[in-house]
């Protein structure tokens, strides 16, 4: 195996990581992170080598990313369930989280796909400002306009599950 | 009070580690000053850490096999996944069967990570569906299979599809009942049944746009083999560590009668 491809499978669990964040749904976002892996070993010359393949590989799975959110948006499909339906449909895989993380996973699948990615990009992959500008291919300026925003919707979605805890505590 | 005014903006630069040097202290003294943007960029901040507690294992996990096999260039060639993942078919309808000897064959189930056809994928859900719940006997099912038309009817309405809940008492297997499972972005249905040497069947139904696709999916020496459809709008796998002839003769017999009431 030569040094470029091990480079890239290093980077392979950060991919996942950011896809899992984006997606929730495991099979989904190693689905996202296998067509990531496909598309840049059929464009390898493409990355310049010298550089770590991190930005380049992220910069490929958002676009893909962005694709898919398009095909669901014209299909007429969210990206996620109505409540009811995700609260009946416990997700297997995820069993070993503990409530706070499924409270703060769920909550962040409600966010605008283009704020998520921005929030985990710079919060999560630790990617700078500029690093994150040049991957999600906008201004700085926007950028921050959605890492703004995202983090009070963020905010404003725990604060009512919380609330809605509160109410069910008092009902009984 | 500082050399510039400060704003919200700045309490995301500060969080993400991209306010100047030279501005944090005044940075600070402004929070200081104002208690209320400093409650806030403190709840920002324990967001955030939540965020990241909630993926930080995600990174440790081991890599699927079936992902580190494309960049090794291991295993099967890379293939087009851009038109046909199987996160971009969860909108009509797909069925999936499992049979399955009682024995557990959990331990293999990791080596399914290969495989990442759409189909492979089925199969591999099936069997995913299989493992967690058709072994564990006490939580088999959510609804008993004695009480068929109920079963039939609840199956359809969460699924979405004209669901036939197959007699295969012809090849001695008996209905245990059946469950609801989630499936992508759909709801996913599993039957259950088991015949008097210790197999079992299991049936998978799910939502699943029109592929086409037909063949067998074995999981090495030993191991379920399965046997599965992708056809107009619905698919079926089904898989079995039972001889071959049963398998065959469950296959078909299964496949005939879903076909026919989802047809109807």
């Amino acid at each position: 195996m030569d040094d470029r491809r091990r480079a890239i499978l290093e980077e392979i669990p950060r991919l996942r990581r950011y896809s899992r964040a984006l997606l929730r749904d495991r099979d989904r976002a190693d689905d996202l992170v296998q067509d990531c892996l496909e598309r840049a070993l059929a464009h390898l010359d493409n990355w310049r080598t010298g550089e770590s393949p991190r930005k380049w590989l992220f910069t490929i799975m958002h676009h893909i990313f962005v694709d898919q959110m398009r095909k669901d948006k014209r299909r007429g499909e969210s990206a996620m369930l109505p409540l009811d339906g995700f609260e009946a449909m416990a997700v297997p895989a995820e069993q070993t989280e503990d409530a706070g993380s499924r409270e703060v996973l769920q909550a962040l699948q409600t966010i605008s796909p283009e704020r998520r990615a921005a929030i985990l990009m710079v919060s999560v992959e630790g990617f700078s400002y500029a690093e994150a500008s040049t991957i999600l291919g906008v201004p700085a300026g926007t950028l921050m306009s959605r890492i703004a925003r995202g983090r009070e919707d963020l905010r404003a979605l725990l604060d009512d599950g919380a609330r809605r805890r509160a109410i069910r505590v008092v009902d009984r | 009070m500082s050399a510039r005014d400060f704003s919200d903006r700045d309490i995301h630069l500060a969080l993400d580690a991209e306010l100047p040097e030279d501005e944090r202290a005044l940075y600070q003294s402004w929070l200081g000053a104002n208690p209320d943007v400093k409650a806030r960029a403190a709840r920002y901040a324990d967001d955030l850490a939540l965020v990241r507690n909630a993926v930080a294992g995600i990174a440790d996990e081991p890599v699927p096999p079936r992902l580190a096999a494309i960049v090794t260039g291991e295993g099967r060639p890379a293939q087009p996944a851009a038109g046909n993942a199987w996160w971009r078919q969860a909108a009509a309808a797909a069925i999936i069967f499992v049979v399955g000897g009682a024995a557990g064959y959990f331990a293999g189930a990791g080596s399914l990570e290969d495989a990442a056809a759409p189909a492979d994928r089925l199969a591999d859900s099936a069997i995913g569906a299989y493992v967690t719940y058709a072994v564990d006997k006490s939580h088999v099912v959510e609804v008993e299979g004695n009480d068929r038309d109920y079963l039939q009817n609840w199956l359809s309405k969460r699924t979405g599809l004209k669901l036939v809940v197959p007699d295969l008492s012809a090849q001695g297997f008996e209905l245990l009942g059946g469950r609801i499972l989630p499936a992508g972005h759909a709801a996913a249905a599993l039957l259950v049944y088991k015949d008097p040497n210790g197999n079992q069947v299991s049936i998978y139904l799910t939502p699943e746009p029109k592929t086409k696709a037909k063949g067998t999916y074995a999981q090495g020496d030993g191991g379920p083999t399965a046997i599965y459809w992708l056809d107009e709008g619905f698919g079926c796998a089904i898989v079995s560590s039972a001889p071959k002839d049963v398998l065959d003769a469950v296959a078909g017999n299964a496949w005939r009668q879903l076909k026919a009431g989802l047809a109807s």
